[in-house]
């Protein structure tokens, strides 16, 4: 239990270092993979989405813990592909075309991948073609867009658009986010939900799909 | 010049928007204009008398030191925005980016110091420079900033990311230093630095509050040195940063950098921000100009509501204020004429002033 709770307190703690070790740790001592995703990684990521929330953290306590996780996960990937295991969830996410802030868009995969979701990240400009193929190919339950600029912002309705004519949109939920956008500016394009952090992103992809 | 010259146009009522790109997308050929000096200048003095400013502003085109920068390693215009450093650098490339002498400059950069030129000599107008600050430009050279200053601030020294977070701060300085040593040859009287990501987005308030001087080291003591250069070539510092702020950097900007105006972005409350803010620097900003392109988020009543509001609070506490935008006001395709009208509500709200 405590090579479980140094694992929880390390991705509270930002520290990839300690996070590697107790991953280990825990592994050499017979802990199972995914009983450490669930039990000790998700719900460690999931306090840091409530500091974050009642601002206690910040962002780079965000990806502090966002690369602690990582470096655990670094471990555990391997074994949970050799036992033929999969994270329930797969997102994809992009920065839209014409758009090359990719910062904001980082920050909601760290969050994503750090809440137990697999993420594909495309990118930065990324055209409604890319997203497509994309779907396609990788078939996600989620697509998050993000865009920086007003002038980028028209690309999440042309990408939104090109789901539709690939028939893909109702197979996929599309969450969208940039310093610009809105909750309306979501409704008006046709995307399923909004958010305007990466904590919030989080429990977002968590609500759609719950209501799916 | 003497900081009375813009206390006076804030006495004087003067209202005016970051809005030179608005004015240039009503050219034939916008994306010609930014990069001709000539042309870039008659825009720059349009903007200026369209809002009857003696502040003839250029375009807040960021992303011009790093392409002047990268251009020393041979990095092409168009590979800049997206190129990152991913590792530490070596000593001859370190060499090769702080030199005190400009290297090729692009298209962009040579338009903006021609306007400069032309304007310095124009009948009522300040020719003003624009560069991106030193910590912000050091965001854009590393794919992941915010991890890399995280982890400064938590004293992991040792890691490549912080030796790279370093680096890129030293030629980021430099680079920035250049532009603006040029800008003021040029004819820059006065030069906005804008240091949007010195924020909370890029700098934890819960490290600063655990004491740890990254906000200093890597914002302050550049734009200190920054300053220092402004001074020594008679250019006063306008200083913009529209990231998310706490109030001890805001009371650093004001107070230890002691710009002329100092304008921020519309997270923060101008009226309240005064008590930070000495009498002699003039607040400028600060509407939600970047959601202007929204009618149901931003309808015009809104933007008539906001700004009857700010200018009532900045009157009640006597601040020097010119009222504006909070960051450039972008041209938006689909919306142009919905931010435009909306500038024009917002600089209604005020009596016309003389400039």
């Amino acid at each position: 239990m405590s090579l479980r709770s140094d694992l929880y307190d390390a991705i509270l703690n930002g520290d990839a270092k300690k996070a590697h070790a107790a991953t280990e740790a825990a592994l050499a001592a017979g802990d199972v993979p995914m009983e450490l995703i669930q039990e000790s990684m998700v719900p460690a990521m999931d306090e840091v989405g409530r500091l974050f929330e009642c601002e206690e953290y910040f962002v780079p306590e965000l990806l502090l813990s966002g690369r602690a996780m990582k470096s655990a996960m670094e471990l555990l990937k391997p074994l949970l592909t050799a036992a033929g295991q999969k994270m329930a969830v797969r997102v994809i996410i992009g920065t839209v075309k014409g758009d090359l802030h990719d910062i904001g868009k980082n920050i909601v995969a760290s969050m994503l991948e750090g809440s137990g979701f697999e993420v594909i990240d495309l990118g930065a400009d990324v055209s409604p073609e890319m997203f497509v193929a994309a779907v396609e190919e990788r078939k996600p339950h989620v697509v998050c867009m993000s865009a920086l600029l007003t002038v980028t912002m028209p690309a999440m309705k042309l990408t939104i658009d090109a789901l539709k004519t690939a028939g893909l949109r109702t197979q996929v939920k599309v969450l969208i986010g940039g310093a610009p956008v809105t909750s309306q500016y979501a409704k008006e394009i046709g995307a399923d939900g909004y958010s305007e952090n990466a904590s919030g992103a989080v429990g977002m992809v968590k609500q759609l799909l719950a209501a799916a | 010049m003497d900081r009375r010259f813009y206390l006076d146009l804030a006495a004087r009522g003067l209202s005016m928007p970051v809005g030179t790109d608005l004015v240039m997308h009503e050219e034939s050929d916008p994306e010609q204009v930014r990069n001709d000096g000539a042309a870039l200048g008659r825009v720059v003095e349009r903007a200026a008398r369209r809002w009857g400013t003696p502040l003839a502003i250029p375009l807040m085109d960021l992303r011009l030191e790093k392409i002047d920068l990268l251009s020393l390693l041979g990095v092409s215009a168009a590979g800049a925005e997206t190129y990152h450093f991913t590792q530490p650098l070596d000593d001859a490339v370190l060499e090769t980016l702080c030199g005190e002498q400009n290297g090729p400059r692009c298209p962009g950069t040579r338009a903006r110091d021609t306007a400069l030129d032309l304007n310095r000599s124009k009948d009522g107008l300040v020719p003003v420079g624009m560069a991106i600050g030193p910590f912000s430009l050091t965001t854009r050279l590393m794919a992941d900033p915010i991890t890399a200053a995280a982890m400064a601030g938590s004293g992991m020294d040792d890691a490549p990311e912080v030796k790279l977070l370093w680096q890129c701060l030293h030629i980021s300085e430099a680079a920035v230093l250049r532009s603006v040593r040029s800008q003021i040859s040029h004819g820059a009287r006065a030069i906005m630095i804008c240091e949007p990501t010195a924020c909370t987005a890029f700098i934890s308030p819960r490290q600063l509050r655990a004491g740890a001087n990254l906000f200093e080291r890597m914002v302050m003591e550049p734009n200190l040195r920054l300053k220092a250069a402004l001074e020594e070539g008679g250019c006063d510092l306008i200083f913009h940063d529209c990231g998310e702020l706490i109030d001890p950097m805001v009371e650093a900007f004001a107070n230890r950098l002691h710009p002329v105006i100092l304008s921020l972005g519309s997270s923060r409350r101008l009226w309240d921000d005064a008590r930070l803010v000495p009498r002699d620097v003039v607040l400028y900003g600060n509407l939600p100009t970047k959601l202007f392109y929204s009618d149901s988020v931003m309808p015009v009543e809104e933007v008539v509501r906001r700004t009857e509001e700010l200018v009532a609070g900045m009157r009640q506490c006597g601040h020097p204020h010119i009222l504006g935008s909070e960051c450039d006001v972008l041209f938006a395709p689909q919306a142009a004429d919905a931010i435009r009208m909306k500038v024009d509500a917002m600089l209604s709200c005020v009596p016309a002033h003389s400039a």
